[in-house]
């Protein structure tokens, strides 16, 4: 056995604890040879694929995130590894190993599995790199599928920027090794921990930095989103170190004083380790919350954007094919009747049907830059009547004779456009008298029918008053508002483009089509989730390979606390519940954490885009803790194996 | 009354096609309630072995055990360990005292895995406590003690909960003169004044001079017995004289202490 032999025996013997490591680095070689080989893809770089130009810059910007991360993630995981092997260490030195020997080691060891990492990730990328080329053409709709190719440009940089990468850090952990004395190394995991402390005054500040942040998240509006964007995250990353560090301390002491609870069978043994293990694991929590809190904010930002803007083009665009008419029998932008025809010919069917004609009138408006907007004066029995068709909410309106309810597109704008509780002069178009109306109240965001040019906004009046205006304008002056509402409508966008083809040039700008809007935002919402995906996923299994490896430090320990616990007779029942318990909280507090961050971070997003994206986001705390709960099972069971073996040994 | 009974005790290891290797032959032990018996012999006389048998953490190759009326080796790992847990009582070289657990918690940990209300838990603590001498002490860490105190702490674990047996391994092995004197006295008052059974593997003569009995063992063989009189002074120059007798590797023999 000659000296690099035994260096990669060392790995071979520590792989448990190396294999949660290697699999991210392996994960993160992997992602970024897949971009690399897409950015360097010679169809993509002359550009060949026009839809492919922005998706080339997303995924650059992920590239450098990649690299970021990934030299954080590895310089953190080298010195633990260095630090847990400190025994070892002292031992050799103890023989006669001199320092320099011991950094040659350590150097050998980090060239071979960095070396194995980079050839397992660029190995496994060329697997899926066809796989992730055809989704990517799926979702841009290209007509022929981007060719598999592997640029030698992205096989280069990938393999030399990651080996440059593990070498820096390796040589900047070196300087570890072999600063200490041979005593402390050998004594290093006998020392006994002593007690954890927490100051009260700390835990306050804790609860009050988090409770600020929360309640500025809470209340955060589009006016002082600005101003409180920083504020709310710096208070709740502090609030939350706090957390981890202090407050945490103070629960179990808690814990430990209800004599009820804490000497109930098992609960004993795992409070008391859990007290111990606080110390040493309150980083890794802390670390493994935020990185939680920043994926599940990330990816629940996107999904909610998506989602928002759906939500957003259905109030704006109630039917699905819209458009208006000037004059009640015109048909200048399209004949009813051959929208009809076409949806029968492609096996459409209707959910419903709009026609709604209203005269256009001027009124006094405040607070905007004129003076006067035009609306459109509907009846009250056709506003309720469209409105309850779109299923989404629309009030049901009783308007007296002389009275109106102005109504208006826009959720977001909450003050009164017209004053309200006065008469106001109303000027309708083509008819002979002025009336005079009076607003009682405003409707924000109650479109009922395409609001666009002068149907923008509408005033609903009484049945008779409506008739009665009506009955004075030319039927040339009135306006007709269509929608189209298709059932299925999100599928029928081959027939959307039917009809809208049938628009004429010029006419464009009063007609709609929902359909192509909405597969339009799928689409680019599609690819955003579809690349951000990745490196979501890159986070998580760096964040979970952080506890996995903390976890695998302490097996040592743990195995022979017990091993003796198991002679005294505690049943292999009673551990596997103490150890499942304790794994259980360290994998599923700093999700937990990470989930309320999001709940509030959400809450703010759902405030500034004026939706529930709270509701939406949970989704994707959902997926979260499923995958978490993968990765709790799969470590449970390993670390179980290794603890229930050696009793029988 | 025959607390542990053990008869025809073998145990050979090695598998099929390798060199078989007896590390016990044949021995017969009968404990009666309230004995404090010492078990004797040069390193490899399979001293450790049987002690694990009657631990019930191995099992022998053939031969009977045992324990309160019990055979354990009938028992499946679940019902095993509950047995362990109520009917015995272990003192081992090393402590295994929890680092994690207060001296306090160290000990009513049997109690507490049993969902023992917390009243009679607290009862017990204190007599038991109060019997070794450690009261002082119930709050303070494992490393915050001493050997001694550490062990005789570890006593009180074992005895918590009453149990049939006390089995003790080495107990005084990793302790200087003074605190293995203390740990021996309150082990002899706890046979003495609370009637505990004791068993006990030693190659410390003077921690074998406070047993009522000792038995000698050699090559897993049974060797030969001696019974105390009156004087502990006597006692221990009889257990010199045995040991010589018995011969074998007895480098490890701590020196001769009192």
């Amino acid at each position: 056995m000659n000296f690099r032999q035994f260096a990669i025996k060392n790995v071979r013997g520590n792989w448990h604890q190396y294999i949660a490591y290697f699999l991210s680095s392996v994960f993160s070689v992997m992602i970024f040879f897949i971009y690399a080989a897409f950015i360097f893809h010679p169809d993509v770089m002359n550009g060949h694929i026009y839809a492919a130009k922005g998706v080339r810059t997303g995924m650059m910007f992920c590239e450098y995130i990649i690299v970021i991360f990934s030299f954080f993630f590895i310089l953190y995981s080298m010195s633990a590894f260095l630090k847990s092997r400190k025994k070892e260490f002292g031992l050799l030195s103890l023989f006669g190993m001199t320092k320099g020997q011991m950094r040659r080691m350590v150097l050998y060891e980090s060239i071979a599995t960095s070396l194995l990492a980079i050839g397992a990730g660029i190995a496994l990328g060329a697997l899926f790199l066809k796989l992730f080329l055809m989704a990517l053409s799926e979702i841009l709709a290209l007509d022929h599928p981007i060719r598999f190719f592997i640029p030698g440009k992205a096989l280069l940089l990938t393999a030399a920027g990651f080996f440059v990468l593990f070498l820096i850090i390796t040589l900047f952990t070196l300087f570890q090794v072999g600063r200490s004395q041979i005593i402390d190394l050998l004594k290093a995991s006998k020392k006994p921990k002593s007690p954890p402390l927490a100051s009260m005054w700390l835990v306050l500040l804790s609860v009050l930095c988090l409770g600020a942040g929360y309640y500025m998240a809470y209340t955060m509006t589009l006016s002082n989103a600005i101003l409180y964007m920083l504020p709310v995250v710096g208070l709740v990353v502090v609030g939350t170190f706090f957390l981890f560090t202090q407050a945490s301390i103070i629960v179990f002491r808690f814990l430990q004083r209800r004599k009820g609870i804490y000497y109930k069978q098992t609960n004993l043994m795992t409070i008391a380790q859990l007290v111990f293990k606080m110390k040493d694991n309150a980083r890794i929590l802390f670390t493994v919350s935020v990185m939680s809190a920043v994926i599940l904010t990330a990816s629940g930002t996107f999904y909610v954007f998506f989602l928002a803007s759906k939500e957003q083009q259905m109030d704006l665009l109630p039917q699905s094919i819209s458009f208006y008419e000037k004059g009640l029998n015109t048909h200048a932008v399209l004949d009813p009747d051959k929208v009809r025809t076409i949806l029968k010919e492609n096996d459409v069917e209707l959910a419903y049907e709009v026609k709604l004609v209203g005269a256009v009138a001027e009124l006094p408006v405040v607070g905007r830059s004129t003076d006067t907007t035009t609306a459109l004066v509907v009846s009250e029995n056709d506003y309720n009547d469209y409105g309850q068709k779109l299923h989404r909410g629309r009030p049901i309106l009783a308007v007296e004779p002389g009275h109106a309810v102005f109504v208006i597109p826009y959720s977001e704008v909450k003050q009164p456009m017209t004053e309200i509780g006065k008469p106001l002069p109303v000027q309708v178009e083509g008819g002979t008298k002025e009336l005079s109306l009076t607003v009682n109240s405003q409707v924000s965001g109650g479109a009922i029918a395409y609001p666009r040019s002068d149907a923008t906004e509408l005033l609903v009046v009484d049945d008779a008053q409506y008739q009665q205006i009506l009955q004075a304008v030319p039927d040339d002056k009135k306006m007709v508002v269509y929608g189209f509402e298709m059932k299925n409508w999100a599928a029928q966008g081959d027939t959307a483009a039917k009809i809208e083809a049938l628009v004429p040039e010029d006419m464009k700008d009063a007609f709609d089509n929902r359909v192509a809007m909405y597969l339009a935002t799928k689409q680019s919402m599609g690819l955003t989730l579809f690349i951000g995906l990745f490196i979501s996923v890159l986070f998580f299994i760096a964040s979970g390979s952080m506890i996995y490896f903390k976890l695998f430090t302490e097996l040592d320990e743990d195995r022979d606390q017990f091993r003796s616990l198991n002679r005294i007779g505690m049943t292999l029942g009673e551990i596997r519940r103490t150890v499942t318990m304790q794994i259980a909280i360290i994998f599923f507090v700093p999700c937990a954490v990470g989930i309320v961050h999001t709940m509030f971070a959400m809450k703010a997003l759902g405030n500034l885009l004026s939706t529930s994206a709270m509701q939406y986001s949970l989704v994707v705390v959902g997926i979260y803790i499923i995958m978490q709960s993968l990765y709790f099972f799969a470590a449970r069971r390993s670390y179980l194996s290794r603890i229930i073996k050696s009793f029988t040994s | 009354m025959s607390v542990l009974k053990a008869q025809g005790l073998t145990k050979v290891y090695g598998s099929k096609g390798k060199m078989l290797y007896r590390a016990l032959n044949d021995i017969h032990l009968d404990i009666q309630k309230g004995e404090f018996v010492g078990v004797m012999g040069p390193s490899g006389s399979g001293k450790t072995t049987l002690l694990n048998i009657l631990a019930t953490i191995d099992k022998p190759t053939s031969g009977k055990v045992e324990i309160g009326g019990v055979d354990p080796t009938v028992l499946n790992d679940k019902k095993l360990a509950l047995f362990r847990r109520r009917e015995l009582g272990f003192i081992f070289q090393d402590f295994n005292l929890l680092d994690t657990l207060s001296i306090q918690e160290n000990i009513i940990l049997p109690l507490v895995l049993d969902n023992t209300n917390i009243k009679e838990m607290e009862k017990r603590l204190q007599q038991s406590a109060e019997l070794l001498g450690i009261s002082g002490i119930l709050d303070k860490r494992t490393y915050e003690v001493s050997g001694g105190q550490k062990q005789r702490a570890a006593i009180a674990r074992a005895m918590i909960h009453q149990p049939a047996i006390l089995l003790a391994d080495e107990l005084t092995g990793n302790l200087d003169s003074k605190a293995a004197k203390d740990v021996m006295d309150s082990l002899r008052d706890l046979n003495e004044q609370m009637g505990a059974t004791i068993m006990m593997v030693t190659h410390d003569p003077f921690a074998a001079s406070y047993c009522k009995r000792i038995v000698f063992i050699k090559d897993g063989a049974f060797f030969s017995e001696i019974r105390r009189g009156t004087n502990r002074q006597a006692f221990f120059q009889q257990i010199l004289d045995s040991l010589s007798v018995l011969g074998g590797n007895f480098d490890e023999l701590s020196t001769v202490r009192n």
